[in-house]
């Protein structure tokens, strides 16, 4: 498939080897085109410059920041332009889980991005509420001691026209459902699945590996909910086992065989979940 | 020329917002400003008013969402008060650097514990050193003729910063007096449309400012500099605009940075802020009766600080005395916030007058005639002796 770049992610970026980040903005961008405000970073992977017209107001300040954008152009009458936020999985879960909530009750025209490495990255991974059950941090030395919390399904339960989870490694995946949101007026919430070699603890070159890893594993599955119709959008036709996803990565280091089980019995169930809300019409 | 209506402050913020016709308000309630939002929301659903409003879930979200509206060329209104604003604090900060021009109402009410729902001037003097503009109103009348003269002046060219003008909580905003409300026409004359020419999130601009991120370059020092030029600089612009403002609308305040009353040959002078200013004055004239040198000296602008103003009358005077509607726990001679400033405007002057404090009317504790004639007897005994017995004293205060 032939990508046309249209050199939105300038020179100069200042994130990590490996990251993930300026791959997952390239695949945003060269998407949506260059009619876009953008507002946010979307946490440390966010390091890159870009040439679209852009502000914001710490991590704490995104969603609320976005909406002023999204009225001040509706005020203008510019209905053209795509308003995007980004977010990190701090920002998004933690510190202004209440602005993404009420952004997405009042459906306030924007596209969503939770950009997920699973931790505040930035500050040298610390644990946030998108941390993984059992992964090690600076903040959780044992490792985590609950779930990373629901975050695509909490925000379909505000009931907003669009909602999706992706990954950087399934990028027809993700460009389809960027064009698909792009369509939609109103919130539309995307989350990321990023991975991260600094904080993961894995090798810079395995980051697109563990992104698909995670799909083929049932760790991320891939899915949009489309005014309230679920749908899985990928299938892998067989599961590897988690420890293949968990084991490049050093913050799993600690895990013992009957943990890594632990951790399988619960993407199994989580799997079953999935499933059983594919094809169905979650909100009746 | 107007029409009078009987209003409250609140009310007259509300109608001074419809009249500057603003792109986008951010609403949430607070006590006591929360008739002024409510205002805003109900002139919005008659049409009077064509601003897209957005209800908030929180303070921060508030200036958020106001910000960045304006980062994208909207002009904009929010209101908050007390908890509220301490709850914006972090984003206030983000403002000035940005250079965008905001209108906030302040309702001044005291910070808990101990607090309450009444006036208190430490929720908006506490954003004194961020880079916002601070105008005092006394009534309703003020309240709208300032409402609409903040955003001239935030939206100068020479300025570009963001303002608060600050009521009363209860005292103005919840007081009704008549009120001469401006002609739409007369006031789109006064306040052109926001040009918004210098910052604006637009793809066709090449420019690609990212002025919310941190600042790697070490150039810190430089753009505050430049910041507090604009701000300083502000005091002009101030004037200028209180008095066009008086010669299209027929009222001043002052010179727009403070208001004088009976100083020309007054031994000694009070300061007040906000509401408290109106009993004062009654009782500037009742001793003037007596034969009482006392003058009053309004400070409307606490921000930028009207330096030269307090210069030339401190050295016209024998005695000053500041009424501080506020505390700074633990501060120099134990002052609150206004009497800290004015020492040190005074501080080169050749002759320095003796300088008292007065803490009074916190958590909207009324103050009265007696007070202010207390007070006023005491500057005028400190101009006689040239001595100060006490530095800072608490009005009012219960003992045991």
């Amino acid at each position: 498939m032939a990508i046309e770049e249209k050199k939105i992610i300038l020179p100069g970026g200042n994130t990590c080897p490996g990251c993930t980040g300026p791959i997952v903005h390239r695949i945003i961008y060269n998407t949506l085109g260059k009619n876009v405000i953008q507002f946010g970073g979307g946490g440390c992977g966010g390091g890159s410059p870009r040439d679209v017209p852009s502000y914001s107001l710490h991590h704490s300040g995104v969603a609320s920041g976005a909406t002023g954008i999204v009225k001040a152009l509706e005020a203008q009458g510019r209905t053209d332009i795509t308003v995007v936020a980004l977010a990190g999985d701090g920002a998004a879960s933690n510190t202004s889980f209440g602005k993404l909530s009420a952004a997405a009750l009042r459906d306030d025209n924007m596209m969503f991005f939770t950009c997920d490495n699973e931790a505040y990255m930035n500050t040298g991974v610390q644990k946030s509420d998108l941390t993984p059950y059992n992964a090690w941090t600076r903040t959780t030395p044992l490792g985590k001691k609950t779930r990373k919390m629901d975050l695509p399904m909490i925000m379909a339960y505000h009931y907003v026209p669009y909602v999706a989870t992706v990954t950087p490694a399934y990028h027809a995946d993700f460009v389809r459902k960027l064009k698909r949101a792009q369509e939609i007026e109103g919130f539309k919430y995307f989350h990321v699945l990023q991975p991260c070699p600094t904080g993961w603890r894995h090798d810079p070159a395995k980051a697109i590996e563990l992104s698909r890893l995670a799909v083929q594993t049932k760790i991320w599955p891939l899915y949009e909910i489309d005014d309230g119709n679920f749908k899985i959008t990928y299938k892998p036709r067989e599961f590897k086992p988690v420890s293949e996803y968990l084991g490049p990565q050093r913050r799993y280091s600690h895990l013992d065989d009957g943990m890594v089980e632990e951790i399988q019995k619960l993407q199994d169930e989580e799997w079953e979940n999935v499933l059983s809300r594919d094809g169905k019409y979650i909100w009746g | 020329m107007g029409e009078f209506k009987i209003m409250d402050g609140n009310d007259a913020a509300a109608h001074g917002v419809m009249l500057s016709r603003p792109d986008v308000v951010a609403i949430f309630p607070i006590t006591p400003n929360t008739t002024l939002i409510n205002g805003v929301a109900e002139l919005t659903a008659s049409g009077k008013m064509k601003a897209k409003n957005v209800t908030v879930e929180n303070e921060h979200a508030a200036l958020s969402v106001v910000a960045g509206a304006a980062a994208a060329g909207a002009r904009t209104f929010t209101a908050s008060a007390s908890q509220g604003v301490v709850h914006m604090e972090e984003v206030l900060w983000m403002i000035p650097g940005s250079r965008l021009p905001l209108v906030m109402a302040i309702c001044n009410r005291s910070i808990s514990n101990p607090g309450s729902l009444m006036c208190t001037h430490s929720d908006s003097l506490l954003q004194r050193d961020n880079g916002w503009l601070q105008l005092y109103c006394e009534d309703a009348q003020e309240v709208i003729d300032t409402t609409i003269q903040s955003y001239r002046i935030a939206e100068d060219k020479r300025v570009l910063l963001p303002i608060h003008f600050c009521l009363d909580g209860y005292v103005t905003s919840a007081c009704a007096i008549p009120v001469n409300v401006p002609d739409q026409d007369k006031v789109d004359e006064f306040l052109p449309p926001y040009p918004h020419e210098h910052f604006y999130l637009d793809p066709t601009n090449t420019i690609r400012p990212e002025p919310g991120l941190p600042n790697y370059r070490g150039l810190e020092t430089e753009q505050r500099y430049i910041i507090d030029e604009a701000l300083i600089g502000a005091k002009e612009v101030i004037k200028e605009v209180n008095d066009e403002w008086g010669e299209m609308f027929g009222r001043k305040y002052g010179n727009g940075l403070i208001e004088e009353y009976r100083t020309e040959d007054a031994k000694g002078v009070l300061v007040t802020m906000g509401s408290m200013t109106g009993t004062a004055r009654v009782v500037v004239d009742q001793m003037r009766d007596e034969g009482k040198p006392i003058g009053l000296v309004k400070l409307r602008t606490f921000r930028p600080f009207p330096t030269e103003e307090f210069k030339r009358i401190g050295a016209k005077v024998d005695a000053m005395g500041f009424v501080d509607r506020n505390f700074s726990h633990g501060a120099a001679s134990g002052g609150g916030i206004g009497v800290v400033e004015t020492s040190r405007a005074l501080y080169h002057l050749d002759e320095r007058p003796p300088l008292l404090g007065f803490i009074a009317g916190i958590g909207g504790r009324d103050v009265t005639y007696e007070n202010f004639r207390y007070m006023a007897e005491k500057v005028l005994k400190a101009a006689e002796t040239g001595k100060v017995e006490k530095e800072v004293e608490w009005i009012q205060l219960m003992e045991g």
